[in-house]
This record gives C-alpha cells, sequence and structure tokens, in this order.
C-alpha cells in the first residue's frame, strides 16, 4: 500500500509531503524523507514498549489493564503528581493531559520549557510578528538563522520552506540573501551568504548592536564581531522586501535566555519601521508548538502550570520541571510521549528516577529503565491518527499508516481518567 | 573549555532505532572537539575522555569535529550530557545547556551504559 501526503513526526517542520509504503503492516520506504524521518518510520517498530510494572526493581509484563490500574492507584493516592512531555503526540492526547492534571490537581509542564520556554516568557513582554512558512516560501528575500543548526536538527527545512524552494515571488535561491548566526560553524553554514561566529553567551550583546545600528547609532566591534560586518548585516535587513528571523536553542538555553529572545523580538520589531520582518522559532518535537496551544486554549497559559489549588497557575521558574524535581516537589509523575531521563539535568532526573514514574511511550526509553509503570502505546502519524501544529502555529491532519495491538495515547489517558475518577 | 549541548543527526536518528541500544550510545556518548584542542589537549580520536564541570564528571569517547570552534567541547544531548549539566533555571524553567566551563581529560575508563546511568540516578548498584 502507498500513501502519498503523509506529515512526518518528527521535528517541528511536519513536512506533509511524504510518500510511505507500508507492507504486512510495517513501513518499507519513505519518499521524501530526511534522514530524521527515516529513522523515526522505519524504525517504528524497534525497541517497543510493553506492560509492565517495577518489582523488586525490575520491570515485570502486565496486561495492560493492569499497568493502567497500577497508574491510575499511583495518581490517586499522590499529594503532588507531576505531568510531564506532552510533545511527541497528537492533539487529543495533549488534551486529556491537561484534563488529567486539573483532576489531580497536579503541576503540568511541557518539553517545551526546555525548549522555547524562554520564548514564551519574551512574547509575553514584548510581543512578536508572525507568518507562516507559506508565507516565507513565497515572499521572503531575507533569511536569517540564530543559534540554530536546521541542517542537523530540521533537514529540510532550508529546501522546503526557506531558503530553496520555488516561491510565488521568489523563485530562486539567488533572489533570496541567507545568514547564519550562531557560536561555532555547523553545517548550516555551508550554504549561508553571510556567517558570523558570535563570542559564546554574548548573542543579547550582537542583537542589541545590531538594533542601534538600525536606528543609526554609532557602536563597535561586539561579541567577537567586527563593526563593519553588524553594519553590513543592520543594512541589508533594514532594506530587504521581507526578512525572517528564526532561532533556536542557541538563544534559548545560553545566559541571557528569555532575554536573548526580547532583544531579538524587538529587533524585528524596529525593523518592521523600515521594511517586513517577522520570527519564527524552530521547534523541535514534531507537536511541541500543539502541547503550547492546547495548554493555551483550555488553561490560559503555555507551559509551567500548576492546579493544586483547583485552577491553573502559571509560573515558569516555579512550575518547570526542571525546578519542581529539582527541589524534590512531585511524589510521582505521569510522563506522555517525552523521554526526560535523557533530557533533564541530573538534579531533576535523579528525583524523577525516586518517585513513582509513570511512562507512557510506544518505544523503551531511557525513562523506562527508571518507571514504576511502564503502559505502551500506538504511535501518533504512524499507528494512529490525531493533529499536530507545526512550528509556525499552523495545525496539519496526522495519519494511521499501521495497526498497532495497544491504544493511542489519548485513549490511554481516557482510561486512567475514569479510574482515577472512580 | 566551554561545553554546548545540542543535535546532531545521527544522535536524532538513533534515538529513534532504540535508546537503550548500543548505536545510540556510540552517537551520544561522545564529545566533539577542534583538531586544535584535541592537539592541546594531546588527544586522538576515539579516546576515552573524563569531562569535569561543578555539576558533576561523566565519561565518554573524544572525537574531531568536522565542525566547531575552539574553545567549544559540543556534546549531543542525552544522559551523558545531563549528567554534568545543572539544574538552575534563574526562574525561566531552563536549564543551562550551553556555555558550561568544562574540564576535559583523558581516562582509561570507559563511558557508562544507559544501565549505568539509570541506577545510579535511581541510587542503586
Amino acid at each position: 500500500m502507498r500513501v502519498a501526503d503523509v506529515p512526518c513526526v518528527f521535528c517541528g517542520g511536519l513536512c506533509d509531503d511524504l510518500v510511505i509504503d507500508v507492507e504486512n503492516n510495517v513501513v518499507r520506504k519513505v519518499v521524501h524523507g530526511c534522514a530524521l524521518s527515516q529513522g523515526k518510520f522505519l524504525n517504528h517498530e524497534m525497541n517497543a514498549s510493553f506492560p509492565a510494572i517495577r518489582k523488586d526493581g525490575e520491570l515485570v509484563r502486565v496486561t495492560l489493564d493492569e499497568a493502567i490500574g497500577e497508574a491510575a492507584d499511583i495518581l490517586r493516592g499522590a499529594q503532588y503528581p507531576l505531568v510531564y512531555g506532552l510533545s511527541n503526540t497528537e492533539t487529543g492526547a495533549i488534551r486529556k493531559c491537561v484534563e488529567l492534571a486539573e483532576i489531580c490537581g497536579a503541576t503540568i509542564d511541557s518539553t517545551s520549557s526546555v525548549c522555547h520556554g524562554p520564548t514564551s516568557l519574551a512574547v509575553h513582554s514584548v510581543g512578536s510578528v508572525r507568518a507562516s512558512l507559506g508565507e516565507v516560501k513565497n515572499r521572503a528575500d531575507f533569511l536569517i538563522f540564530w543559534g540554530c543548526n536546521p541542517a542537523e536538527a530540521h533537514p529540510r527545512h532550508y529546501t522546503r520552506y526557506s531558503v530553496n524552494p520555488e516561491g510565488l515571488f521568489r523563485r530562486e535561491r539567488r533572489e533570496r540573501f541567507l545568514t547564519v548566526v550562531d557560536i561555532r560553524e555547523t553545517p548550516s553554514n555551508a550554504r549561508a551568504d553571510m556567517s558570523l561566529v558570535v563570542d559564546q553567551g554574548h548573542d543579547f550583546e550582537l542583537l542589541s548592536a545590531l538594533r542601534a545600528s538600525i536606528k543609526g547609532y554609532g557602536i563597535s566591534d561586539t561579541a567577537g564581531i567586527r563593526k563593519q560586518d553588524i553594519e553590513m548585516l543592520a543594512q541589508k535587513m533594514k532594506t530587504c522586501r521581507f526578512g525572517v528571523f528564526f532561532w533556536g536553542l542557541g538563544l534559548t538555553m545560553t545566559s541571557g535566555k528569555d532575554k536573548n529572545i526580547e532583544a531579538a523580538a524587538s529587533l524585528v520589531r524596529d525593523l518592521n519601521e523600515y521594511t517586513k520582518f517577522v520570527m519564527t522559532p524552530m521547534r523541535g518535537h514534531f507537536n511541541v508548538t500543539g502541547a503550547g496551544a492546547v495548554l493555551l486554549w483550555q488553561a490560559g497559559y503555555p507551559n509551567s502550570v500548576n492546579f493544586s489549588r483547583g485552577y491553573p497557575v502559571y509560573n515558569p521558574g516555579e512550575f518547570s520541571v526542571s525546578d519542581v524535581l529539582a527541589r524534590k516537589e512531585p511524589d510521582c509523575a505521569l510522563i506522555v510521549a517525552s523521554d526526560p531521563i535523557s533530557h533533564l539535568p541530573r538534579a531533576a532526573a535523579e528525583h524523577l528516577a525516586r518517585i513513582p514514574t509513570i511512562i507512557i511511550d510506544p518505544k523503551i526509553t531511557m525513562t523506562s529503565l527508571i518507571a514504576k509503570v511502564q503502559i505502551p502505546s500506538a504511535t501518533a502519524g504512524i499507528s494512529a491518527e490525531g493533529s499536530a501544529y507545526r512550528m509556525d502555529g499552523v495545525a496539519l491532519r496526522l495519519k494511521k499508516l499501521v495497526s498497532c495491538e495497544y491504544p493511542s495515547d489519548a485513549e490511554i489517558l481516557q482510561k486512567i481518567i475514569e479510574e482515577v475518577r472512580g | 573549555m566551554l561545553l554546548v549541548t545540542g543535535r546532531t543527526v545521527r544522535q536524532g536518528v538513533a534515538s529513534e532505532i532504540g535508546k537503550t541500544g548500543e548505536e545510540y550510545s556510540k552517537n551520544t556518548a561522545v564529545v566533539f572537539l577542534t583538531r586544535n584542542d584535541m592537539e592541546l589537549c594531546s588527544l586522538e580520536s576515539g579516546d576515552h575522555v573524563v569531562l569535569k564541570t561543578s555539576f558533576g564528571s561523566v565519561v565518554v569517547r573524544c572525537e574531531e569535529g568536522r565542525w566547531g570552534r575552539d574553545g567549544i567541547a559540543f556534546i549531543p544531548y542525552g544522559p551523558w550530557a545531563n549528567l554534568i549539566c545543572g539544574s538552575d533555571t534563574q526562574g525561566t524553567g531552563m536549564p543551562d545547556y550551553k556555555g558550561i566551563e568544562v574540564t576535559v581529560e583523558r581516562t582509561l575508563e570507559s563511558p557508562p551504559t544507559q544501565e549505568r546511568i539509570a541506577r545510579l540516578l535511581r541510587g542503586v548498584q
């Protein structure tokens, strides 16, 4: 069976032009997919999870209903549960996570906290001018990628959305000027018209110098970049017809964090005095944008939400996953479609490993190795339907390509909700 | 040196093959240095090194990176990198995953396996 127009479920680019061959309920071939996409679809059966409960230090296989029952018991008896992950599943499952967090009085957070959480903080302060990737493809003649490496993290971004695609008004590569700014050379520099290697931790200064230059103030060499290069870049940005600022974790994870994004958003705002300029975050997990969207329309806030008072309270730094775990506050955790043991700092991972942790995931992960309860699920976008939000906020319908012996994340969460409610 | 964590294609693909498997550890328990820094530290590709920060230490394999910058030790996202990252977020929710001061030193020890890291985190031998 050949299925066309399949959205990829790896990164936030959500390329929806894959053509996938399925034989005997297994994905055999992925056409148009990048290396990450091939890795995801062709290995969807590898390292598959199974229902299990940890007894005497070992995960012991049980029935799915027993695993779900144990998970519900843990959540029912908890004083302060944590619900975390959300970004690698479909929108309906995220909605169920929020419902469950509200019922349990839990803190709920998505991987966004350790990804573009600082972007949300900056947008609260400054706002941001956005556009769809379709607008970028059709109109952009100036592109800047700052603190991100799309060649490795979003391999088809250049060709499908930004640098090389044939758009309505920008039909050839030479009609677009590509600038890459990072603290080190990466494969993304290879095709750049201009590359700037900024001193580690000094992005804020460089962004501020650019703002000053755009407004006509005199500047000096800044953050390891020569004055004339900053002035040339400022001039390019001011005189383009449609510019786009893409940024990644090189700005959110380094010193300055949300202040870096505030400076970037202010730069884009300033540029709109002279031309059309927009900004789009380079989101990692395929539905991390959806996690923020669902939490926003259900709780009113994009991440780091606490329901212990019976209503949502938002406070990044207090209710963010790394903070609550490092302070050893949660007495149990429900992890959905994420692998925090692979992605959280040691102090946070240690507490997670020492409390009853429930993991819902199609695969065995590092978090499975510390989990009290392991619940397998169908893979969103491969063996379960649903929807997901692309990095620019456009929602796309995911396809079910193969069948799976286990229910979807949303169905499992619904069962847990029913059991917790009693 | 300054430690920077980040995505690589190989780490991303390996995570889909299986995070408890060899392909994942091969592509994640590794630090990339420039040729200059390798020479400065008398290291060759394939050597094992111990990375030490104020938050802890971890043994990983060392490779010469095709890309990079002198003074930057680049390590893919993963449980090995996390062992030497701090959890303080300065009120933002985001820990410092980039720009951590780190020392790099050759060692005869081997990188911990995923099982070993899990036991370490659980506090069991």
